[in-house]
């Protein structure tokens, strides 16, 4: 399968702006009214199609769970254990960072990052209200803002493919991660390369 | 992303298509569909 991104991609440098900026609208749209309709199933609905454990949605806080947008479930694979260290990329509102939380334990960390600071802001405020405990960074997943070397973990969940500049990501998360770390990380794929009027329609690229 | 991974330096690199997976409107799905658009649990070890 291939990348969504178009091959010169990098070089639409006018053109990554607004598609960021359509990313940060569409999932703030989907934070603060997750009851409207998308191009994409999400909340609870997504969530059990994806497999989230029922107890897992029902201990988490509603607003955490109402607004989740992934695109499938990176903890079927994480392996996750009591005192790791995990990095959420592009954490939204908080689910999957709290599900982490609750699996690496008081003695683990869990660090989302987000373009959002609204969003970041948003996760920590649902992991208190959970008693999870998640700490949220603002920051670009071509840019993450973590230390070489400093995680035992990423999950990550239908974030990668927002970005024009997917290669630069995947050395960032070998960067990140601890030699002998691991990713699990869920994701859209296209086998074919899309035509340049769907690269350019930045709301179908942020949804 | 499956080579992206690869590429990066990343061993054991694995990818499972999430079964399920489809967008909700019926125009984005059946664009995605042409384009053979999947969601892929990948998995990996630095």
């Amino acid at each position: 399968m291939t990348d969504i991104a178009a091959p010169n991609a990098e070089e639409q440098a006018p053109l990554e702006g607004v598609i960021k900026g359509e990313v940060l609208r569409m999932y703030q749209e989907v934070a603060e009214h997750p009851e409207g309709e998308f191009h994409f199933f999400h909340g609870r609905q997504a969530a059990e199609m994806f497999g989230y454990e029922r107890d897992w949605l029902d201990r988490a806080p509603s607003s955490a769970v109402a607004s989740f947008a992934g695109v499938g479930n990176p903890h079927l694979r994480s392996r996750l254990q009591p005192g790791e260290v995990v990095l959420d990329l592009g954490s939204g509102a908080g689910l999957d960072s709290i599900i982490a939380a609750w699996q690496v334990g008081p003695t683990g960390r869990v660090i989302g990052v987000d373009l959002n600071p609204t969003m970041c802001r948003k996760a920590e405020t649902n992991a208190q209200t959970s008693g999870a405990r998640m700490e949220c960074h603002e920051g670009r997943m071509e840019d993450i803002p973590l230390p070489d070397a400093s995680v035992d973990v990423v999950i990550s969940n239908g974030v990668i493919n927002l970005s024009f500049r997917k290669r630069r990501v995947v050395r960032e998360l070998f960067r990140v991660l601890k030699p002998g770390g691991r990713l699990s990380i869920t994701d859209i794929v296209s086998a074919k390369q899309l035509s340049q009027s769907i690269v350019n329609d930045a709301k179908l690229w942020a949804s | 992303m499956f080579a992206l991974f690869e590429d990066a330096g990343f061993k054991r690199v694995r990818s499972t298509i999430v079964p399920g997976f489809a967008f909700r409107k019926a125009s984005t799905r059946d664009s995605a569909e042409a384009y053979g658009v999947k969601a892929v649990l990948f998995t990996a070890q630095r």
